[in-house]
């Protein structure tokens, strides 16, 4: 029965993956598969470094507004002429920076990180307007267009990336001192501290990495447009936090693992092309996705309170 | 007869606290409930106020039975509790906190603010209390904040007080204060019930008193007729649970120096003490006595102000428990779940969480290694759990002590503070809580037990520190009395 329960987001995944495939004749199509694919990988790579920064018991909101000024200073340095692997490193050196600030504020100014990151969701984003005076980045040599939407061995090559991401995470997670600290950190900071773990220091480096994560999701994501929009990213913490939430992470820390957000992130970009393919408007599927948030996590609630 | 208590009993989740409660009380008479910590008082008051329902037992008042189940129901026949904290809400002012909940409404809800504050000041004058009636609590000392939950109490004429310990965070002055609103409630022919543990006090004021002893009441009687001696007697003597005998070996060097430690956040004014290898050394004290402060001390969680801490003869600069943990000191806190143990982490995590460093490899974990060692110490401390990664939260309190203490083993512990180690642990694993002990003790480390059960403490304990009002109180030897520890952990050292 546990283990049921324990499959539950999984198998949601597969019944949802069946019911499409029956409903649309164009769901089961290599190219829609691709697509969703591509359209995943930027929530997935936010979503993985979410993980780790939930699991630690923090949580992120400005992940939007770093995907957004990552985006835009990495593709500015494209602009400007660097290589294009030099562009990207920038984007995720913006992002890192981005999480150590996040890191730092959330431990050493004991204000909760709910309020510290919604505090740089605000500058985070100012800032990429500041720098761009609002205008968008256009001229990006072709070659970047890779990064998103190419292929290596016939399979989308954030196909790739998100694979690699993806286990490097969950090594980090599982197999790490980083990672137990973080499991520590989340399930009982006074605990943690009282058994001498540099507490403050981790927090910053979860923070760090979930930057870094994020600031790839913004060069994905600048990549797949060609451009590098300032107003990239909007309202995408909420995907992020959500794809982890539905995959089990707990919000009070503690919980959460890297096949959980993957399928809680799997999920919603099925809903989201489900609802394109069956011509459900746009409108319904923000409310759809709402609602499978609250019953995802309710479910999990009343699975754990039934163990204890 | 104002009040009369017979027979009480309360059990919260089949743990007795209340076995057989008895009092009365008159009108005009200040009576005065004294009890080790864990006797059953404050259960009992919680029934008189409204607060806990009784199981069973019959409560009279003014000679007819009542049964109260809301504060608010107590407070209507006039029956009122001074709470040892304060329950204030600490950003309105004096006027609104005397009467919050009770205001006077106004059509749509209004409330009458001018009229709040002019009853207070009425209230406040008719008692002479040195208060201002518009002044937010937050600013108030802790003996004016006594002051608002006594006006609360009084405000709408209650002819029964209960007040729960209400000098233990005053000076002197303001506890002369308390004795002098006391007095003066009695003379208006209240009833007063009084919680204290200072023997001090208890002349100044009181007129009859009971005493509870592991929930039944085992002594009433006039304060004039009954002897300080006679007090401790009936206050003490509590039936042992588990015998347990240990062998007493020779301490060995000293491990842990406390050197006139004071910490002024915690009220701890110079300490001093020493930990010697191979000894345990119990620490006993009544609630708020400043024992768990010292521990928080000793371990850099509460920031010393002056004196020094040495480990083994090094002076120690502990300002965080990290810098604790790495001179080799294990702090084992009286709240497991809230700081001892990770509940929704396995036991594997929670036992290498003090030094991961020993599974770790360039800073990946082994966890086959993990799995291995936290194995054997499991089964060394004969853990009852499926495996290592059973949850923390899933095991009984004694095999979560075990956890814990595990864990200060794989972290190579030297010097263990416990405070309170066999807090919600049944008498089974009491036991073998205190063989883990020992065994600690003969392979050389240095252990601090706090603890409140003062015949544990007797039987555990190579010597026992006792500590009152934030200072070390004295010293006895092994093989001493309950009696004359809690002489030590009540009295002035004077009288």
């Amino acid at each position: 029965m546990k283990l049921t329960q324990k499959l539950l987001p999984f198998l949601s995944l597969i019944a949802l993956f069946v019911a499409l495939s029956i409903a649309s004749p164009y769901f089961l199509t290599a190219n829609n598969l691709a697509s969703v694919a591509r359209q995943t990988a930027v929530f997935n790579t936010m979503a993985l470094g979410m993980t780790i920064v939930i699991v630690s018991g923090g949580i992120d909101l400005s992940v939007g507004s770093i995907l957004g000024l990552s985006g835009l200073i990495g593709t500015m340095a494209l602009e400007k002429g660097y290589p294009i692997p030099v562009g990207i490193l920038v984007g995720l050196l913006v992002g890192t920076l981005c999480g150590f600030a996040n890191g730092l504020m959330a431990a050493k100014l004991r204000i909760p990180p709910f309020v510290v990151t919604l505090g740089t969701l605000g500058i985070f984003r100012g800032l990429a307007l500041i720098f761009s005076n609002g205008l968008p980045v256009h001229r990006i040599p072709p070659g970047f267009s890779f990064l998103g939407e190419g292929n290596l061995l016939g399979v989308p090559f954030v196909v790739w990336l998100l694979v690699i991401c993806a286990v490097a995470v969950h090594v980090v997670l599982e197999h790490t001192r980083l990672g137990r600290y973080a499991f520590s950190i989340g399930s009982n900071k006074v605990a943690s501290i009282y058994a001498g773990i540099p507490v403050d220091f981790h927090v910053v480096a979860v923070y760090a990495i979930g930057g870094a994560l994020t600031g790839l999701a913004g060069m994905i994501e600048a990549s797949r447009l060609m451009t590098g929009q300032p107003t990239a990213g909007q309202g995408y913490e909420l995907q992020a936090i959500a794809a982890v939430v539905i995959g089990g992470g707990s919000l009070n820390g503690g919980e959460g693992s890297v096949v959980g957000t993957l399928i809680g992130a799997f999920i919603m970009g099925l809903l989201s092309n489900g609802a394109d393919l069956l011509n459900i408007s746009n409108y319904w599927q923000q409310a759809i996705i709402g609602a499978v948030i609250i019953l995802a996590v309710t479910l999990d609630e009343l699975r754990k309170r039934r163990m204890a | 007869m104002l009040l009369q208590l017979e027979g009480i009993q309360k059990s919260y989740g089949g743990v007795k606290a209340l076995r057989d409660g008895n009092l009365s009380v008159s009108a005009g008479e200040v009576h005065l409930l004294l009890g080790e910590n864990g006797a059953g008082k404050s259960t009992l008051m919680k029934i008189v106020a409204g607060i806990v329902e009784r199981d069973a037992g019959r409560m009279l008042w003014n000679g007819t039975e009542v049964s109260l189940r809301t504060p608010s129901e107590a407070a209507a026949i006039g029956i009122a509790m001074v709470h040892q904290e304060s329950l204030l809400a600490p950003h309105l002012s004096v006027a609104e906190n005397i009467f919050l909940g009770r205001e006077e409404r106004k059509a749509f809800g209004w409330v009458d603010r001018r009229s709040v504050v002019t009853q207070a000041r009425r209230l406040i004058e008719q008692y002479q209390f040195p208060l201002d009636a518009e002044a937010r609590v937050d600013r108030l000392s802790p003996a004016g904040r006594q002051l608002v939950e006594i006006c609360r109490a009084i405000q709408h004429g209650s002819s029964l007080l209960i007040f729960d310990e209400p000098t233990s965070s005053l000076s002197d002055a303001e506890t002369h204060q308390v004795f002098r609103i006391v007095r003066d409630l009695k003379a208006r022919k209240m009833g007063i019930i009084y919680i204290t543990h200072r023997m001090d006090e208890l002349r100044a004021i009181g007129d009859r008193v009971t005493v509870l002893r592991d929930g039944n009441t085992v002594y009433t009687g006039d304060l004039g007729a009954t002897s300080t001696e006679d007090l401790i007697r009936h206050m003490v003597g509590r039936e042992v649970a588990a015998i347990y005998q240990r062998e007493h070996l020779a301490p060995g060097e000293t491990m842990l120096e406390v050197r006139d430690v004071s910490v002024r956040l915690s009220n701890l004014k110079n300490v001093s003490l020493t930990l010697r290898k191979g000894e345990i050394t119990g620490m006993a004290g009544l609630i708020g006595a400043g024992r768990t402060e010292l521990c928080r001390a000793i371990f850099g969680i509460d920031p010393v102000d002056s004196g020094e801490i040495f480990v083994n003869g090094e002076p120690a600069a502990i300002r965080t428990p990290r810098d604790a943990v790495k001179r080799g000191i294990a702090l084992v806190t009286e709240d497991r779940q809230l700081s001892g143990l990770a509940l929704r982490l396995p036991i594997a995590a929670n036992v290498t969480m003090a030094k991961v460093d020993k599974i770790c490899r360039f800073g990946f974990l082994d966890l086959g290694k993990q799995n291995r060692e936290v194995t054997a110490l499991g089964q060394k401390l004969r853990l009852k759990a499926a495996s290592p990664a059973q949850l923390g939260g899933t095991l009984s309190g004694g095999n979560q002590q075990k956890v814990v203490i595990a864990k200060w083993l794989f972290g190579d512990a030297r010097i263990f503070l416990f405070d309170e180690p066999t807090r919600g642990i049944d008498i089974g694993a009491k036991a073998e809580v205190f063989e883990l002990m020992s065994e600690l003790a003969r392979n050389g480390a240095a252990i601090l037990m706090v603890s409140s059960e003062l015949p544990e403490l007797l039987q555990v304990a190579d010597r026992i520190l006792v500590m009152r009002q934030g200072r070390l109180a004295g010293e006895l030897p092994r093989g001493a009395t309950q009696e004359e520890v809690m002489r030590l952990a009540v009295m002035d050292a004077a009288a």
